[in-house]
């Protein structure tokens, strides 16, 4: 089974939460701001729990912050 | 840059300078013909102490140095982010499991030196060879995956 590919909103996220840095979400969810970086240029897939907790952050559905594309429809 | 890249690049340095000087000092053994257990095994002694010395000098000189010049240039304090996230645990892992495999093909290629006739001596020195090898390849594999994401 093909590897797929996981999108985010969090850039867009943060815009709407009055502009809240990389700095204080990275703080909020307890991992470095080098990590919300990766996330938002989509090199590095967040564990369940640190989705979930960035979700909460959020205070949206888990679906509106990552989204799932299997490998046939990202290609 | 962020400090975990930092104090992989100065680690880097530091193995492929132990390396160079490990590499440089058994050719120098073979060609003055002192290749011997007593020289080969005071060499290892001195690149274990360089391995240990070198590693703790990484880390003072990243969180040193590294907050000195930040201070400098931005005249900020230095926001050290030492602590280990999820991704940065999992790219440890990633560069670990890349050193357990090369030190391992290293074993056996060591041991295989007996097959061919080789002394003992050309077997020791190819471990720790490939045991240092290891960390740098490990290193270079860590470096890779802060930048190209995983």
């Amino acid at each position: 089974m093909g590897k797929g590919r996981i999108g985010n909103n969090i850039r867009k996220l943060r815009f709407f939460r009055n502009e809240m840095t990389q700095q204080q979400l990275a703080e909020k969810v307890g991992v470095t701001r080098q990590t919300i970086i990766a996330m938002e240029q989509d090199k590095y897939s967040p564990s369940l729990e640190l989705a979930f907790r960035i979700a909460r952050v959020f205070e949206v559905p888990l679906e509106e912050v990552f989204s799932y594309q299997p490998e046939a429809e990202s290609t | 840059m962020s400090f975990q890249e930092k104090n992989i690049t100065v680690s880097l340095s530091i193995f492929v300078a132990i390396l160079g000087f490990y590499l440089i000092r058994v050719f120098q053994m073979v060609q003055h013909e002192s290749f011997n257990s007593t020289n080969l095994f005071r060499l290892w002694g001195i690149i274990a102490v360089l391995a240990v010395i070198g590693t703790i000098l990484a880390t003072i000189f990243t969180h040193i140095v590294g907050g000195i010049v930040h201070k400098v240039r931005t005249n900020e304090d230095p926001h050290i982010e030492d602590i280990q996230d999820e991704r940065d645990k999992m790219i440890d892992l990633k560069g670990t499991r890349v050193a357990y495999t090369l030190s391992s093909i290293g074993v056996a290629l060591s041991m295989l030196t007996f097959v061919f006739g080789q002394p003992p001596l050309v077997m020791f020195s190819l471990l720790i060879f490939f045991g240092v090898l290891a960390q740098v390849v490990a290193d270079i594999w860590r470096l890779t995956l802060y930048r190209r994401g995983f």
